[in-house]
Parts: structure tokens; C-alpha cells; sequence
């Protein structure tokens, strides 16, 4: 299990670098954001407000030190600043509010993507030299498409043209969310035109490194001693080819999450799905400093904790990677 | 975002002279096209804003036109000329992708050759940074500092751009430097005394090229998409016309709901053009760089149904010096291969690799197949049981296999069904290099059960379980290691676990690959030991391949030599040793060192006597 205790220093040295980011960004940014702020307001910041600010941008009598330290214990509070559009609400509780929605929207889909982009690669590379080749430049095309604007040709023919799926939002208007037929059928209706968004603009990459990868292997002498052995076409191409052409792949997919998240959050937007990335996008159009900051370091977080599980995925199906067992 | 190039399947580029290394990827279609398309859009970029005559931010009376001959992309809701935004957004969007891309390459340069040359404490530094930099999503980060930096201009986001996207292409870089490093054109440079910026700059950097163009090429998508998105969300200067922020206004202006789609498509299928080019320009070159990506596949009608098919030629009337087969009556045959003939085919010219082979194997024989490499004893030892891959094709002859019943089985008629019943339990494989004959993620007694489930023995789970294990312990390995992997065991171990595996369903007929070429001589001897002792227990006749002649000899009731495809000769050895017939086997058996004989090895060079007349 060494890799992984190695892998695991790297995602807290990561998350380190994060949160330090984190820290030093509205410090180290150019002219006075806090006088712009009270502009902005005209007065009509309460004086809490304007100290949550403050402490924000680092002004007070601390020495930078002291604040840093000071910016640490709060993280491990949980306690990641006052709201300033939503004031009086906590970062924290804007960003639970979002968070269920994100992952169970973008967690779902770039894991159903991945699946079908593999499985796909792996029949395209099989075949390769076959018609299944003219899936390669069309899933380049898909992924070439900036996801959002993918959304709008989604929503522009589903819903305002056809009228298949609701426009905006994550469920319907006036229904209490809560663990109900009516309102999970109505969060099934508004998911899934953002979720078939997301897997067809990001199938392709998957597919793409897989059909290489899998073109690699299948010129390896175990693949040609398991067609010595007679054994079944579908056994070789899953389980001697397949299950060696994926790890190159898991591995990419650990390190891409942090893309696909990213493209994933404009779509949001697109769709006024009430993730984190509308959230953000709302966030930055308001010059809520401190929603922003704790949006931006739980979207890494969660892509870390992401990368972990990924990484002890591959430590499982890769068993040179358990060398010391033995 | 895009998702990063696909996982690096580069290879290693060998040193050839550059003009020839580009000229041959230049060739390719997919370079051709998508240049061609990116240079399009380059030129609109560059001279389009001159050439267009009306100001995209005028306002007029044309208010939501769909396209017509005055305004080619229609017009927005206040009237503006679509065609006019697209044409001055193409400068903007290419300009910030081109040079967001130009110094995140630069930087990842940077990084990665210093990673990969430098090594030690300064390269894991720079790798967990660049990890750092992968691992943390980038765009929530581009959208908190466009979001602090209001109003930002294009250079802003350049900035931002770069600082964001260098890693993958430092992590590529950084692997590539690092194998190159130790190459031995690498090595003899630094051992000659060659500055490092010498070597870095004339020996490393030009076979980094290809990687760092397609580094460049894939940074120019992520930065036009990058840009697209910022100025979608309305983070960029939206008074600057990019394709990103004619989407921001058709969003904003709710285009959609009036159903103005030449306002919104134009933009997105641009980026997902030049998008799509810059992909087709990077598959070139990877199909360039990695030979094996060009090659055809298993599951195609080429790959599969190439080994069957068979275009019977007159077979010319050669004069032969192969023994009829009648002189080696001890026991029945069991493998006739008659005529046999493959082609490695070329787009215009084809190979013989195996020319008009007839050989037969009795019960319980030992064949040695002796030749130089090249000489297509491989070739003929896949042949066998139809395991060539395109472009090998067999285009005459014929393999016959007598069954336990005495019934004549036509291997190259056989089905796909029949022939997958017909391997392993008729004619089994022991190949070379157990090392890369093993599946590295399956444990050895996966490997040898998923013979039993697939040849439908009906056996319960415990019985295969216990059947692998009979096996392991007849080659003399502890049935404890069934569930070890390959990794997990030494090089002699692995071949005798290659050798339970061949013996797994009784095969009458088992093809020997080189099974010893890669093991120290003492571990040899024990497997030449093995073999024989096996042999004698079971029964299976074998075809053993090497280029140990003197191996053959010894181990061989029957040798037989191929030269250029061709089988030369065949006969018992000590027929052979007294009176070989052919030129090229004397001199094979003069060219290793024996007790008995005193010829001069340095001088033993052959030359065929049609060479000399030449």
C-alpha cells in the first residue's frame, strides 16, 4: 500500500497549496477591493459584514503570520467566512446548499462518461481499421464543443423547440425538496438534459485514449498467446487487452478530473442548475469574495478526495503496484 | 475544458535526420486537412478585420434578421451584423489561444526539461508542482482571478491562461527528457565532453518536437475554450468581440428564446472547427510518432479473416533439396504443412516470409527449426495455428492435423468457432519472452482457469482450481504461487508456468518459440530437461524454434533449416552433422564453437554463391 500512502501525501502537500492559495490570492490582489466593495454597497453593509471583509482581505492589526494561522484553524472549523450577497448566510451553508446537486450532477456523469467512452474505445480499438474508425473523427468534433455552448444547442432543440425537457433549473418550481416520488422524478426530468450534455461533450477524450491505448496493447504477446489458448474473442478483448489498456487510462482520469469539472461548471450556468459552479459564476458576478474562495477550495477538495479513489481503483486492478505483499 | 492529449502513447523517437522526420508525417491526410483548416481561420484572424467593411458594434434597423445576402450571419437584437462580430471575434480568439499556448508551452519547456534533466531533489520539486498545478481544477481558479482582475482585457486572460495550462505538456516533456537522457546517443554526447546546453539543445530538443507541438496544438484548443468560457460568463472585457462573448450576448439576450440560432451556433461550431483541426493535426503526429496506432486491428475482417483466406498460386515447379517427408515413417503424422506460403503484404509490394514450407511433425517428435532471425521460422510457427495479424496473410498451402480418432482436420478451413475449440486443446504455445507472454494484471491461475471455462471443460470452480494447481506441480512449481503474478516470479519459473500452461488441455502438438532464449544457461538446461522429461510423460510432439543450432542438435530427432523463408533442409542430426547438403547449413554448424571442430569462426562468413556472382 505504499503508492497509495505516497499518493496520499501528494493530495495533502495539493490541498496544502490550495488553502495557501487560497489565503494569499485576495492579498496579493492589485488596488483596494475593499473600498470597492463599500462603493459598491453604498452603506448598506452591516458593520459584521465589513469586518468578514476585512479579515478577507487581510486588513487588521495581525502580522500576515498570525492571520494565516488564524486562516488554518477556521478551515478546520469548517468555518469558511460570511456570505456577503446572502448576508447574513455562512459560506458554509451556501456551499451545502450546492454541493448535493454538483456531485450527484457531475459526479454521476463524468463517471457514466468515462464508462461508455471506455467501453466504446475499447470495441473502436479492437476494430481499429474497421467502420468503427468513423467514430474517431466524430468524437473529436464532440470534443472539441465547449460544453456550455453544447447546453444551449441541447436546450435550444429539447426544450424550446421540441419542449422534451424544462429549460432552466434543477427541479420544478413550488416543490419542497425532500425524499418524495414528486420531487425525485421532477430532479430525474431537469437532470437529464445537462447530464446528456456532459457525458457527449466528454465522452470522446476517454474514447480517444482508450482506442490508443488499446491499438498498444493489443500487440503485446499476452494478447497473441490468448488467441493461441482459443480462448473466447470477447474474454480477450476485456480481459487481456481491455484490462491492460485501461490503466493508462484511470490514471489520465485521476489527473483530468480538475478539466472536467471545470467545463462542467460553465454548464451549470447554462442550465441554472443550482450546483456549485452557478453558485461561483453568481459568486463572482456579485464580488462575493468569500463565497467564491470557499466554493473554489471545496471544488478542489472534492476533486482530490476523487483523485484518491480513482488512484486506489487502479492500485486494485494494477497488482504490480502492491509489489511488497509478497 | 478539453481533456488533456491522450494518455502519452509516445513512443520513443529514434534519431534520424529532421528534414526526413517531418516530411514523412507531412504526408499524412490528417495533417494536410486540419493545417489546412487551422490556416483558414489564422488568415480571417489576420486579415478578416481588414477586409470587412461594417463596424460590429453598429447598431441599425435590422434588428434579429436571420441570414440574408446583406448580413451573411443575420443580426442581433439591436441590429448588429453577426458576420461582422464573428469575423473581429476570430482575431480575439485565436490571438488569446495562440499565445496563451505559446507560453504555457514555453513554460512547460521549461519545466519539463529541467525535470528530466536535471533529476534528483530539483525534479521532484518540479513534478509535484506541475502535479499540483493538474490536480487543482482550473477553471473555478481562471474565474476567481478574472473575477478579482474586473474587467479584464485579453492579456489578462493570456496571463491567467498560461499560468493554468502548462502542466500536462511539463509532465509529458518531463517522462520524454528523461528516457532520452539515458539513450545512448544522449550519453555519448555528455561522455564527449559536449556542454549541457549543447546536448539539451542539439541532442534532446529536437526529439522532444513532436511532443511539443502537439503540447502547442492542444493548448491553443484549451485556450480559445478556456477564453470561451471566461468570456461566456461574462469575465472578460465584453466590449471586445470574441466568439465567447458573442455567446455571452446571445445568452444574455435571451437569443434563444427568439429562436435566433445563427446568433448562437456560428461561434461554437467555429471553436469546435478549429477544435477538431488542431485534433486531426495532433493524430497525424501520433500516428507519426507511435508506428503501432496505424496498425490494424484484431477484431476487423482484415485481422481475423486475412489468416483464412487463401489465394491458391501454381506453386513453380522449384528444384528441392527437402527430404521427402516419406523418409521419416516411425510414427503417424500429426501436423502436415504443405506448401505453405506467407506473404507480409505492402501496399505495392509484398514479402515472402514463408516460402513454400512443407514439414511434417509425427507423434511424439521433436522438430528443430534453426535460423537466423528473419529467417521466418516465427512466422511459420504462428502460421500454424493462424495467429498472423495483417499484413501477414497465408496465400497458399495447406496444414493438416490428424486427430486422435485418426480424422484429417483442415486447420485453414476451420471456422472462427472451430478454430478457437481447435488451439490449445490440438496444437498449444510456449513463446519466447514469458515476461511479456503473461497478462501483467491477471495471477497465474487466472490465466490457466480461463483456459478450462473457455474450452467448456466441466469443471466446478474448486476442480479448475485444483487442475492448475496438477499442472504447476508437474513443472516442478510450488502450487502456492497460483495466485501469484508474472512480476512476482523469476524468468525460469515464468517459462515452466508457459510450459503447465501449453500442457493444460493434453495438446498432441506444442510449438516452442524460442522458450529459452531469454534465460541463463543453467535455468536452460533445466527447462530443456523439463521438456523432455514431459515429452516422454505425455506424449505431444514438438516444433521447436530457435536459433541454437547446436541446442537443436542435440535435443532433436529431426533439424530442420530455414534461410530467407525457405526451408533449406531437413534430416536427423547426425545425418546433418556428417553430410548437410546446403551451403548455409555447413556454414551454420561450422558458426558456433564446437569441441570437434577447429574451423575458424572469425572467418566463417556466409555468402550465398548467387550473391557472389552478383
Amino acid at each position: 500500500m505504499r503508492v497509495l500512502l505516497t499518493r496520499a501525501l501528494f493530495y495533502i502537500i495539493t490541498a496544502f497549496a490550495a488553502i495557501t492559495i487560497n489565503f494569499f490570492l485576495p492579498r496579493m490582489m492589485p488596488g483596494d477591493p475593499i473600498e470597492r466593495m463599500l462603493v459598491r454597497f453604498q452603506g448598506q453593509l452591516s458593520p459584521e459584514a465589513v469586518f468578514a471583509l476585512r479579515k478577507l482581505f487581510g486588513e487588521g492589526d495581525d502580522n500576515l503570520w498570525t492571520q494565516y494561522w488564524a486562516y488554518w484553524g477556521n478551515i478546520f472549523r469548517g468555518d469558511l467566512g460570511v456570505s456577503i450577497s446572502a448576508y447574513p448566510a455562512s459560506v458554509g451553508s451556501m456551499i451545502g446548499q450546492g454541493l448535493p446537486w454538483t456531485l450527484g450532477l457531475i459526479g454521476l456523469c463524468t463517471v457514466l462518461s468515462f464508462a461508455i467512452g471506455i467501453s466504446l474505445g475499447m470495441l473502436v480499438g479492437w476494430r481499429r481499421g474497421s467502420w468503427w474508425d468513423g467514430l474517431v473523427p466524430f468524437t473529436t468534433f464532440l470534443s472539441s464543443i465547449p460544453y456550455f455552448w453544447f447546453g444551449i444547442i441541447m436546450v435550444y432543440l429539447f426544450a424550446i423547440i421540441l419542449h422534451w425537457f424544462p429549460l432552466s433549473g434543477g427541479y420544478q418550481a413550488g416543490l419542497m425538496p425532500g425524499w418524495n416520488g414528486d420531487f425525485i422524478t421532477s430532479v430525474v426530468v431537469y437532470g437529464t438534459l445537462p447530464a446528456i450534455t456532459i457525458v457527449i461533450s466528454s465522452v470522446g477524450g476517454w474514447l480517444l485514449g482508450m482506442r490508443n491505448m488499446m491499438v498498444t496493447t493489443l500487440s503485446e504477446d499476452y494478447v497473441l498467446l490468448a488467441q493461441a489458448k482459443g480462448l473466447k474473442t470477447s474474454r480477450v478483448r476485456q480481459r487481456y487487452a481491455g484490462r491492460n489498456a485501461i490503466l493508462p487510462s484511470l490514471a489520465s482520469f485521476a489527473m483530468s478530473l480538475g478539466f472536467l469539472v471545470g467545463g462542467s461548471i460553465v454548464t451549470e450556468v447554462v442550465f441554472n442548475y443550482p450546483g456549485l459552479g452557478y453558485t461561483l459564476f453568481q459568486a463572482v458576478n456579485q464580488q462575493d469574495y468569500p463565497l467564491m474562495q470557499g466554493i473554489f477550495l471545496v471544488i478542489t477538495l472534492t476533486v482530490l478526495v476523487a483523485n484518491l479513489i480513482a488512484d486506489f481503483v487502479y492500485v486494485m486492478l494494477d497488482p504490480r503496484t502492491r509489489q511488497e505483499a509478497h | 475544458m478539453t481533456t488533456p492529449p491522450t494518455a502519452a502513447t509516445f513512443t520513443a523517437p529514434r534519431r534520424r535526420t529532421r528534414s526526413t522526420n517531418w516530411m514523412g508525417g507531412l504526408r499524412s491526410g490528417k495533417i494536410i486537412l486540419g493545417s489546412v483548416v487551422f490556416l483558414f481561420f489564422l488568415l480571417v484572424a489576420i486579415f478578416g478585420p481588414m477586409l470587412v467593411q461594417s463596424d460590429p458594434s453598429q447598431v441599425s434597423n435590422d434588428v434579429l434578421l436571420p441570414p440574408s445576402p446583406e448580413h451573411w450571419f443575420g443580426t442581433t437584437h439591436t441590429g448588429q451584423d453577426l458576420f461582422a462580430q464573428m469575423v473581429y471575434g476570430t482575431r480575439v480568439s485565436m490571438f488569446v489561444g495562440i499565445v496563451a499556448a505559446f507560453f504555457g508551452t514555453l513554460l512547460s519547456l521549461i519545466v519539463g526539461l529541467t525535470a528530466g534533466y536535471v533529476g534528483g531533489i530539483g525534479d521532484e520539486l518540479l513534478s509535484v508542482l506541475s502535479n499540483i498545478f493538474l490536480v487543482i481544477p482550473g477553471l473555478p481558479l481562471i474565474v476567481i482571478l478574472a473575477g478579482y482582475l474586473p474587467n479584464t482585457g485579453s492579456v489578462g486572460i493570456v496571463v491567467v491562461l498560461a499560468i493554468t495550462g502548462w502542466a500536462w505538456g511539463a509532465r509529458v516533456l518531463r517522462a520524454q527528457t528523461l528516457s532520452l537522457r539515458n539513450r545512448d546517443f544522449v550519453e555519448a554526447a555528455r561522455v564527449a565532453g559536449e556542454s549541457t546546453a549543447r546536448v539539451v539543445w542539439g541532442e534532446i530538443l529536437p526529439n522532444l518536437m513532436a511532443i511539443v507541438a502537439s503540447s502547442f496544438l492542444a493548448g491553443v484548443t484549451g485556450g480559445i475554450l478556456g477564453q470561451a468560457g471566461l468570456a461566456f460568463l461574462g469575465m472578460t472585457d465584453v466590449t471586445e468581440w470574441s466568439w465567447g462573448g458573442i455567446l455571452y450576448w446571445a445568452q444574455n439576450s435571451s437569443a434563444l428564446l427568439f429562436g435566433a440560432w445563427w446568433w448562437f451556433v456560428p461561434p461554437g461550431l467555429a471553436i469546435a472547427i478549429v477544435g477538431t483541426a488542431l485534433a486531426l493535426v495532433n493524430f497525424g503526429i501520433d500516428e507519426f510518432v507511435n508506428p503501432r496506432l496505424r496498425a490494424a486491428g484484431l477484431g476487423t475482417r482484415k485481422g481475423t479473416s486475412t489468416q483464412m483466406r487463401r489465394v491458391r498460386r501454381p506453386l513453380g515447379g522449384r528444384p528441392r533439396r527437402v527430404l521427402e517427408d516419406a523418409e521419416f515413417t516411425e510414427g503417424e503424422p500429426v501436423l502436415r504443412i504443405d506448401h505453405l506460403t506467407v506473404e507480409y503484404q505492402g501496399k505495392t509490394d509484398s514479402l515472402r516470409a514463408v516460402d513454400d514450407v512443407s514439414l511434417t511433425l509425427h507423434r511424439g517428435e521433436i522438430v528443430g527449426l534453426a535460423g537466423e532471425s528473419g529467417s521466418g521460422k516465427t512466422t511459420l510457427a504462428y502460421a500454424v495455428t493462424r495467429l498472423l495479424r495483417p499484413p501477414a496473410v497465408i496465400t497458399g498451402g495447406e496444414i493438416t492435423y490428424t486427430g486422435r480418432g485418426g480424422e484429417a482436420v483442415d486447420v485453414l478451413g476451420l471456422d472462427d468457432r472451430e478454430l478457437q475449440a481447435f488451439r490449445w486443446s490440438e496444437i498449444a504455445m510456449v513463446l519466447q519472452s514469458a515476461m511479456n507472454a503473461l497478462n501483467p494484471v491477471l495471477s497465474i491461475g487466472e490465466q490457466i482457469e480461463d483456459i478450462f471455462i473457455d474450452h467448456h471443460i466441466a469443471l466446478s470452480r474448486a476442480e479448475r482450481r485444483a487442475r492448475a494447481a496438477e499442472l504447476l506441480t508437474t513443472v516442478g512449481i510450488d502450487p502456492n504461487r497460483l495466485d501469484s503474478f508474472p512480476h512476482q516470479l523469476s524468468g525460469g519459473m515464468r517459462q515452466r508456468v508457459m510450459i503447465a500452461m501449453a500442457l493444460a488441455l493434453k495438446p498432441r502438438v506444442i510449438i516452442m518459440d524460442e522458450p529459452t532464449t531469454a534465460l541463463d544457461v543453467i535455468v536452460q538446461r533445466s527447462i530443456i530437461e523439463e521438456i523432455a522429461r514431459l515429452r516422454k510423460q505425455f506424449g505431444f510432439a514438438v516444433l521447436f524454434i530457435t536459433h541454437d543450432l547446436g541446442l537443436l542438435l542435440e535435443i532433436s530427432d529431426r533439424v530442420g533449416v530455414m534461410r530467407k523463408g525457405r526451408l533449406v533442409e531437413q534430416n536427423t542430426p547426425a545425418a546433418l552433422l556428417e553430410r548437410a547438403e546446403h551451403d548455409y547449413t555447413r556454414h551454420l554448424l561450422r558458426s558456433f564453437p564446437s569441441l570437434r571442430s577447429e574451423n575458424d569462426l572469425v572467418a566463417s562468413r556466409y555468402v550465398e554463391a548467387e550473391e557472389v556472382v552478383r
